[in-house]
């Protein structure tokens, strides 16, 4: 006769699924291993949760996961407003989810926040690519219009890191992950309007992306900092006319 | 990507050190989350939705609500559990919206056993059997029949209290009896007095 399922006096898709997810720990995890071992329906369970793993990496594999969510948080950081760093954004956040690469930085550019710390050797330097040229971007100097840009990090020592771009369209977040010494990956051209600031936050835990972007968006660039021990290293971006 | 080529002060050269494509990637916060729970949320996905392309894009917006929902995800007793309500009540808000045809699916089921003999999957069963419910209904029953969490369970999760648990699970069974008395004479439904 069929059955429409539901719990059963030990059985739980649920408890199987957090047991993946490495959530359940002591007596619980070791009572649903346990269970596990002895119990045809779970193993069947389990069995599923393997294929849908399999299923994952086939049907949406991390890059192209990363890719879309940093596209919709793109997106839906300004809602309201035209949307900016079109070209390169999504690709350049996802892969910054993911990794930074290491070389040496050119220059420096930092600012003390809201009293965050700013310790010795923490910044960031932007890369300006037009037609074949390549250089650091000096304080004050202007981005040329449709300048390819790449933003290098100084981590000085801290394990995570976020850099985000705050303009009259509002923040958007170009990199959060772990925090390596050297150039993000995926460069960008700037395609807004007026002038801007780049904030990198760099701190001992992992900084939240979108609870960020609310701050940026809030209380500017001084209402960046996540919690106590943040660094925040900010560096205005200016505009060449076309 | 091409990498760059600097020319600071005049001087041309190239940036040393490995290429971004010889650099091995580190796992980051989204890559826990996905290797965690990206294949539940997306299966949840393409069992209520029954499209794959569909299933990519909801999978992508219940983590974007999860990145902007740090905090309550973080205090989340079960992440799992957090996410896969989520992505349930996503998926069933846009088969609401999208006035999904669950009347075709149940039909199909019923075709099949009555010609073929094919007795239907229970969640195949349940997910057809959505559509005879209200909506609030529908989520409990996923988190029920789908999830196998007990009615305790439920109420803790979805911060609804017992009783409340106990009378949309009720609604449920109530609708998909209706339905299934023309459609599947012979099966029966537990009483929903006695679900753990």
């Amino acid at each position: 006769m069929t059955s429409l399922g539901g719990p059963g006096v030990a059985c739980s898709a649920m408890r199987l699924r957090r047991l993946d997810a490495g959530e359940l720990a002591g007596d619980e995890r070791a009572r649903v291993e346990e269970h596990l071992a002895g119990c045809a329906r779970c193993q069947r369970t389990a069995a599923d949760l393997a294929r849908e793993r399999a299923e994952a990496a086939r049907l949406l594999p991390f890059e192209a996961f990363a890719a879309g969510v940093a596209e919709r948080l793109a997106r839906t950081g300004a809602p309201a407003r035209r949307p900016r760093w079109r070209r390169a954004v999504p690709l350049a956040l996802a892969a910054g989810l993911a990794a930074a690469v290491a070389v040496p930085l050119v220059s420096r550019i930092a600012e003390d926040r809201g009293g965050d710390r700013v310790k010795g050797g923490a910044g960031l330097t932007v890369y300006v690519r037009a037609g074949d040229q390549v250089r650091a971007l000096a304080p004050g100097d202007p981005v040329p219009p449709g300048a390819a840009l790449r933003v290098a990090v100084e981590p000085a020592g801290r394990s995570h890191a976020a850099v985000a771009l705050l303009d009259a369209d509002g923040p958007a977040i170009l990199y959060a992950g772990p925090a390596r010494r050297g150039i993000l990956p995926g460069a960008f051209e700037w395609t807004g309007e007026g002038d801007g600031t780049l904030v990198l936050v760099l701190w001992d835990r992992p900084v939240d992306a979108a609870a960020l972007v609310r701050r940026l968006g809030q209380g500017g660039a001084g209402a960046a900092s996540p919690g106590r021990g943040a660094e925040v290293v900010v560096a205005p971006l200016k505009r060449r006319s076309p | 990507m091409a990498r760059l080529t600097l020319l600071a002060g005049g001087r041309a050269g190239a940036i040393p050190g490995p290429s971004p494509r010889s650099e091995p990637r580190p796992a980051g916060l989204l890559e826990d989350l996905y290797r965690r729970h990206a294949p539940g949320v997306l299966a949840r996905c393409r069992y209520l939705l029954r499209d794959d392309d569909a299933a990519r894009d909801a999978t992508q917006d219940v983590f974007v609500r999860a990145l902007r929902a740090g905090p309550e995800l973080q205090a989340a007793a079960s992440p799992t559990a957090w996410l896969l309500q989520v992505a349930t009540r996503h998926c069933l808000n846009r088969l609401r919206a999208a006035r999904a045809a669950w009347r075709g699916e149940f039909e199909r089921l019923a075709r099949d056993r009555r010609e073929r003999g094919i007795e239907p999957d229970a969640r195949e069963l349940v997910r057809a059997l959505l559509g005879t419910s209200p909506g609030e209904a529908q989520e409990i029953a996923v988190l029920y029949f789908v999830d196998d969490l007990t009615q305790a369970e439920i109420a803790e999760a979805t911060g609804r209290s017992l009783p409340t648990v106990r009378k949309r699970l009720r609604e449920f069974l109530a609708a998909a009896r209706a339905a299934l008395a023309e459609a599947f004479p012979g099966i029966a439904l537990p009483d929903p007095e006695e679900l753990p």
